[in-house]
């Protein structure tokens, strides 16, 4: 099944859900059409991810067998789990597991990373937890980069890492941080890592360059790791007092929404993140909260 | 007479000829190791060949004037070579190694066509040997430049290495094109994996001295190592009471001259009497190519007359005269100025000395280049005086200083750079960085950037954001956060120089001063007094 198909069917498949009768939500014993976030906490980062991908319906919503998926964790800076510069391997590692589960060919983990790649690969944990889960683990190949129209409103065109825009499916496991120019850094501002060039170019206007890279990407499944969330020096912080522990594994079809559920972690209001408002505009989704339908759990 | 070669001595020249391509292995698979493998601290890897070689031994401690625990290795050097010869240059050395298998090569191209016997003074490496040890009388470690162990790591990290991984590279591309995408991507894999730099100033300049002299080898077999190795002339001194003895049979002997003709250090096996011990690398070609296995190599105690060491006449008046000339040349190298002054762009790797001990120590050999994981080390041309030429230097522009890497303090062979924790090294001041306001985007453009403190791998960061004012060019006035830097909390890593986007001439830029190892490039002195710790104490 090609990504486009996917879009067309799961966006049937949703007003349908909406809008039709009972029996689309069958399998699943929720009662009511499946929630667009769950946020789920808990002590087991492994744990909560699993409640949250089967509280959205099981990772069978998004992944179809013999599809080649990419997880695109931040696995930007060579730091320890405990730094929470980098997603929590423990959640990739889940997500992994989940993705094979669902029959996926591949699940293939990559991110253009800041500091060196091998050492960001190797610290953040998530090398050894990909590779115990049997996805494989892809650094960024210079001859795997492409300049792709984006027809985005800012960015027009930019360097892609092809393995990311040929997969099949999509999934996008950002970690919540403190960023000193955008404030915070979530779902969208992932998407960087998932760009070749001169990055460092994107901060001339940051929040419109994540708008249109979340506009270009268009995951299936966001999955915010907010287990460990990084209060201040962000994005990389560097000691463990810069870090909060919160436990919480929020996932959605809305990366939108997603984003803005994290944002309220940190006491954040949806209107402080210039970049949630410009994300609705452009029809990516929701960031008020009170008009996505959330599923909170604790475990 | 019965024409037959020695079968003992074909076998013990191939045993040779294993035992030289064993160690180049193992030379090379320590040196390909010599990087970040997923381990923080990744043990004794190319730099062990380092210890066995007495040259860097007595240079190194000789010229810093300090002791380093590690070449007591060189001792067992030395003792074989007192009992055996020069066997560490035939059978051991990976440079001799290169260049003997490239003379074998020039040999069967007919490049190289060998007279029947060279009568060319093997002179030039002593007197080399005897500079470089009035050298480090006076405290000027040359040994570095010469030596075969540096001169081999340094031409391969720094040039044929990171060559070969360009030539890959586009290898690569060209797959990709052919559409063979699955060894392509392997091979790229492989690649980030081995993480070897592509990118060194002096990379074309030192792998051109590499191919010269690799080229030689086309003029005189083993030209290296007969007239320019300082290591081999020592081992040679070194080996005039040597045991093992080339005897020839002269009852069997034809005097065809096969052996002196083929001999490839022209140690002269034909006469007997003219053989030179000190030039003998036991490789034991004569031996075998003899047509009637006349030649035999024997233990015997008797001592050899010095002028059968080699044939260069080591005279008193000679040796005094070059000696001599060795330190009088030493000033010149102490007329730069950067022995006055500190060079500001003379950033020195984490844990390296204060620069005069540091000078003393260092034998350029480039391992810590080849450990650098983001390639900013760099062979220094300028910046250090005459002798600093090849010493490493980090240039943030093309590779920072990785907050959690201690891997250049490592695999130092000698101690230039003191081995460091990273818990250590992250106490050590490198530099200080900079901000050019006039070039930096929020301060001149009014334009939001702050790459420089989102990138601070120090925590909490040294570089702080404040708002700042900005007259634009239509009159309008733009407020940014911009940065500044906490000169107290900047170790100088350079990863802010690195990632800046003003791509020529970083707005944010790292020079020497304030550096922990000297007390004279110092910024304010409070720095070195008070919280920061010294991690030498």
């Amino acid at each position: 099944m090609r990504r486009r198909d996917f879009i067309r069917d799961a966006a049937a498949a949703g007003l349908a859900l909406r809008f039709g009768p009972r029996v689309f939500a069958g399998q699943k014993a929720t009662v009511g059409p499946l929630p667009a976030l769950a946020a789920v906490e808990g002590e087991s980062p492994a744990a909560i991810t699993r409640e949250a991908l089967s509280l959205l319906g099981g990772m069978g919503r998004f992944v179809g067998r013999g599809d080649k998926v990419v997880i695109k964790p931040n696995i930007g800076w060579d730091r320890t789990p405990e730094m929470a510069a980098c997603t929590n391997p423990e959640v990739v590692k889940t997500l992994v597991e989940l993705v094979l589960g669902a029959g996926a060919k591949k699940a293939v983990v990559i991110d253009n990373t800041t500091n060196q790649a091998k050492r960001c690969y190797v610290r953040s944990g998530i090398q050894a937890a990909v590779e115990q889960a049997g996805g494989d683990m892809l650094f960024v190949d210079d001859y795997r980069v492409k300049k792709m129209a984006l027809k985005g409103e800012w960015l027009k065109e930019w360097e892609i890492l092809l393995d990311v825009v040929e997969a099949d499916k999509i999934i996008n496991v950002p970690i919540a941080k403190h960023h000193s120019l955008c404030r915070l850094t979530l779902g969208a501002k992932n998407w960087l890592g998932a760009t070749g060039g001169a990055r460092n170019q994107f901060h001339q206007s940051l929040d419109k360059t994540v708008v249109d890279l979340a506009a270009f990407f268009k995951p299936q499944l966001t999955v915010l790791d907010a287990y460990r969330i990084l209060v201040r020096n962000g994005p990389q912080g560097g000691r463990v007092s810069d870090t909060e522990l919160r436990k919480t594994v929020i996932a959605g079809t809305d990366p939108v929404a997603v984003d803005a559920f994290g944002a309220s972690l940190f006491g954040v209001a949806t209107n402080e993140l210039p970049y949630l408002g410009l994300a609705r505009e452009r029809g990516l989704g929701e960031p008020d909260l009170g008009k996505v339908r959330l599923e909170k759990r604790k475990i | 007479m019965k024409k037959e070669r020695s079968r003992k001595y074909r076998n013990l020249e191939r045993l040779r000829i294993l035992s030289q391509a064993v160690f180049f292995g193992l030379y090379l698979y320590l040196l390909l190791g010599a990087h970040y493998t997923g381990a923080d601290y990744i043990g004794s890897t190319v730099q062990r060949f380092f210890h066995f070689d007495p040259l860097l031994a007595l240079v190194t401690i000789v010229s810093a004037r300090l002791v380093y625990a590690y070449f007591v290795f060189s001792l067992v050097t030395v003792v074989a070579t007192l009992l055996f010869g020069r066997f560490f240059c035939g059978w051991v050395c990976p440079l001799g190694a290169l260049h003997q298998f490239s003379s074998f090569v020039f040999k069967r191209t007919k490049f190289l066509k060998p007279p029947r016997e060279d009568k060319a003074s093997l002179a030039p490496k002593y007197y080399i040997l005897i500079a470089v040890l009035a050298g480090a009388v006076f405290g000027l470690d040359l040994a570095g430049y010469l030596d075969p162990f540096s001169f081999l790591t340094r031409s391969l990290s720094v040039a044929v290495l990171p060559s070969l991984a360009q030539a890959i590279s586009s290898l690569n591309g060209v797959l990709y094109g052919l559409g063979v995408t699955g060894l392509a991507r392997s091979i790229s894999q492989a690649s980030t994996n081995w993480a070897i730099n592509t990118t060194f100033v002096q990379g074309f300049s030192i792998g051109l001295v590499f191919l010269g002299a690799i080229a030689l080898n086309a003029r005189k077999e083993r030209f290296w190592c007969r007239y320019l190795c300082p290591a081999g002339a020592l081992l040679g001194l070194l080996s005039r009471w040597n045991l093992l003895k080339l005897r020839i049979d002269d009852e069997k002997c034809i005097k065809c001259g096969l052996c002196t003709q083929h001999c490839e250090t022209q140690a002269h096996p034909y006469p007997n009497d003219k053989w030179k011990s000190g030039e003998c690398v036991y490789c034991m070609d004569c031996a075998s190519i003899c047509p009637t296995a006349a030649i035999g190599f024997r233990l015997s105690a008797r001592p050899e007359k010095l002028t059968n060491v080699s044939n260069v006449d080591l005279s008193r008046r000679k040796l005094l005269l070059t000696t001599l000339l060795g330190m009088v040349a030493v000033p010149f190298f102490r007329l730069t100025p950067s022995h006055k002054r500190a060079s500001l762009k003379l950033i020195r790797p984490p844990g390296s000395l204060d620069e005069p001990k540091f000078l003393a120590k260092c034998v350029k050999c480039g391992q810590c280049m080849r450990a650098c994981p983001t390639g900013g080390l760099q062979p220094v041309l300028t910046e250090a005086g005459p002798e600093g030429i090849y010493t490493p230097m980090l240039v943030p522009k093309i590779g920072y200083c990785e907050y959690y890497c201690s891997l250049c303090t490592q695999v130092c062979p000698t101690g230039a750079i003191r081995k460091l924790t990273i818990e250590e090294k992250n106490k050590v001041k490198m530099g200080t960085a900079w901000v050019n306001k006039s070039r930096c985007i929020p301060y001149v453009l009014g334009k939001p950037c702050i790459v420089c403190e989102e990138h601070c791998p120090v925590s909490p960061k040294a570089i702080k954001l404040v708002e700042v004012e900005t007259k634009l060019p239509d009159g309008s006035v733009a407020v940014q956060k911009a940065p500044v830097v906490d000169i107290e909390l900047c170790t100088g890593c350079g990863i802010c120089e690195n990632k800046c986007p003003v791509m020529d001439d970083p707005a944010i830029f790292v020079t020497s001063v304030g550096e922990t190892r000297s007390q004279t490039n110092r910024l304010l002195l409070d720095i070195s007094s008070g919280s920061a710790e010294d991690p030498y104490k």
